[in-house]
């Protein structure tokens, strides 16, 4: 009896976190599958939106950001950074023409925003 | 015992919902300082960038911290300083650019002609070694002033894009990238390419202690996230910046006097033209934001 009263209060607990624990968000959800980040040249290139008092990328059409040494990101796109990409998302750096590649690029997409970007 | 695994199985319920409840959820730690390698799927910024970082390494990671400015998204109050410091901060590195460039374009003649006036080379290596050495400390002040008039969140998005930097700058140096680069932008022959990496292990490579800069690296992070910064007391960090340029300057040496003989008269022809432009160019310098 007392364990099925802690599992109750466990799930209770959990379900209460989950509803109420992320604030007001708009925008559609985003596409599920997607577990990538933003990596080393996206950041140094491109420039963050600051909210909540961190700077956060747009990227593979997510907002990342920094939570202590790991990259989070927001489940739902809060109405604020969904208006700092809208019409034209955070601009980036060129700084040379890319010559060459090592070996031809995969896929073609641009600035990983539309999608696949570095593994880590 | 079912009760017991319930109970367990509503725990770690509990736990997962800790974990991913608010915020979102949590990934691999960031690898800014691990090793990487070349991969191919970079968007054109990023492989610009890897472009930049082989042939631009005068100013060590003080032309990160430089470079990290031009995507800030500073605000229009901080415009004018923030202008102001980026000038100062690539005026003072003024003296290291220059030497690296005399050292682009001895090599370039080198190749050109076949043939490297290594008493020069030397010289050239020598000289933007110790200008490398002197850049920390002639930007200390102006660092100084950046922390100052930079918020918090702008300075956690700064160290964060320096160590981006020293990341992509590994990648961009990583000996077989070179080969990789070299083989594709000079078609070089499956012979050719042979050739050059068994050159480049004859065990006479350059060597850069990677943990040492990524040591001040991380010292810089947390240094630079802080209230209160003082670039002077950044120990080690000029050394660090010496380091790393003067096995940058080495290290191309290396490369290009072990693949010039290699090549042939059109493929020589065509590095010198690389070498010249990049020589002649400084990107990170021009205006940005």
């Amino acid at each position: 009896m007392k364990t099925m009263t802690m599992l109750r209060l466990a799930l209770t607990l959990a379900g209460g976190i989950l509803i109420a624990g992320c604030g007001v968000e708009v925008g559609p959800e985003y596409p599920v599958g997607y577990y990538d980040y933003p990596p080393d040249g996206y950041i140094a290139t491109t420039e963050p939106v600051y909210f909540e008092g961190r700077p956060a990328y747009w990227y593979g059409n997510r907002w990342y950001y920094r939570d202590g040494g790991r990259w989070s990101y927001y489940h739902s796109e809060p109405r604020e950074l969904y208006g700092r990409r809208v019409p034209a998302a955070p601009p980036q750096r060129v700084y040379e023409a890319p010559r060459v590649r090592a070996t031809p690029r995969v896929g073609g997409g641009g600035g990983g925003r539309a999608g696949h970007g570095g593994h880590r | 015992m079912t009760s017991m695994m319930s109970c367990k199985l509503g725990i770690a319920t509990l736990l997962v919902a800790l974990a991913v409840g608010c915020g979102g959820s949590t990934m691999t730690a960031h690898s800014a300082y691990s090793t990487v390698t070349p991969n191919d799927d970079d968007d054109d910024a990023t492989a610009g960038l890897i472009q930049h970082h082989r042939f631009h390494h005068h100013g060590g990671v003080s032309l990160f911290i430089t470079m990290s400015l031009d995507t800030l998204a500073i605000t229009p109050e901080q415009r004018v300083e923030v202008q102001k410091i980026r000038a100062d901060l690539h005026g003072r590195m003024e003296l290291a650019r220059a030497a690296e460039q005399s050292l682009e374009m001895t090599l370039a003649d080198g190749v050109a002609a076949g043939n490297f006036d290594q008493p020069k080379v030397d010289a050239n290596v020598a000289q933007l070694t110790a200008a490398g050495a002197t850049v920390h400390d002639a930007l200390a002040d102006a660092l100084n002033r950046l922390h100052a008039v930079l918020t918090p969140p702008q300075r956690d998005a700064l160290v964060d894009k320096v160590s981006a930097h020293w990341a992509v700058w590994q990648r961009a140096n990583a000996e077989d990238h070179h080969v990789q680069l070299l083989m594709a932008d000079l078609e070089l022959t499956p012979d050719q390419v042979e050739k050059i990496r068994a050159g480049l292990v004859d065990g006479k490579s350059p060597k850069l202690d990677s943990r040492e800069i990524t040591a001040r690296v991380q010292a810089f992070d947390i240094a630079f996230r802080a209230e209160k910064f003082d670039a002077h007391a950044l120990s080690n960090f000029g050394a660090a910046n010496a380091q790393m340029i003067g096995w940058s300057a080495s290290t191309m040496v290396h490369f290009v006097e072990t693949a010039s003989p290699v090549l042939n008269s059109e493929q020589r022809a065509k590095l010198a033209v690389h070498l010249r432009e990049h020589a002649s160019h400084d990107p990170s310098a021009q205006a940005s934001q």
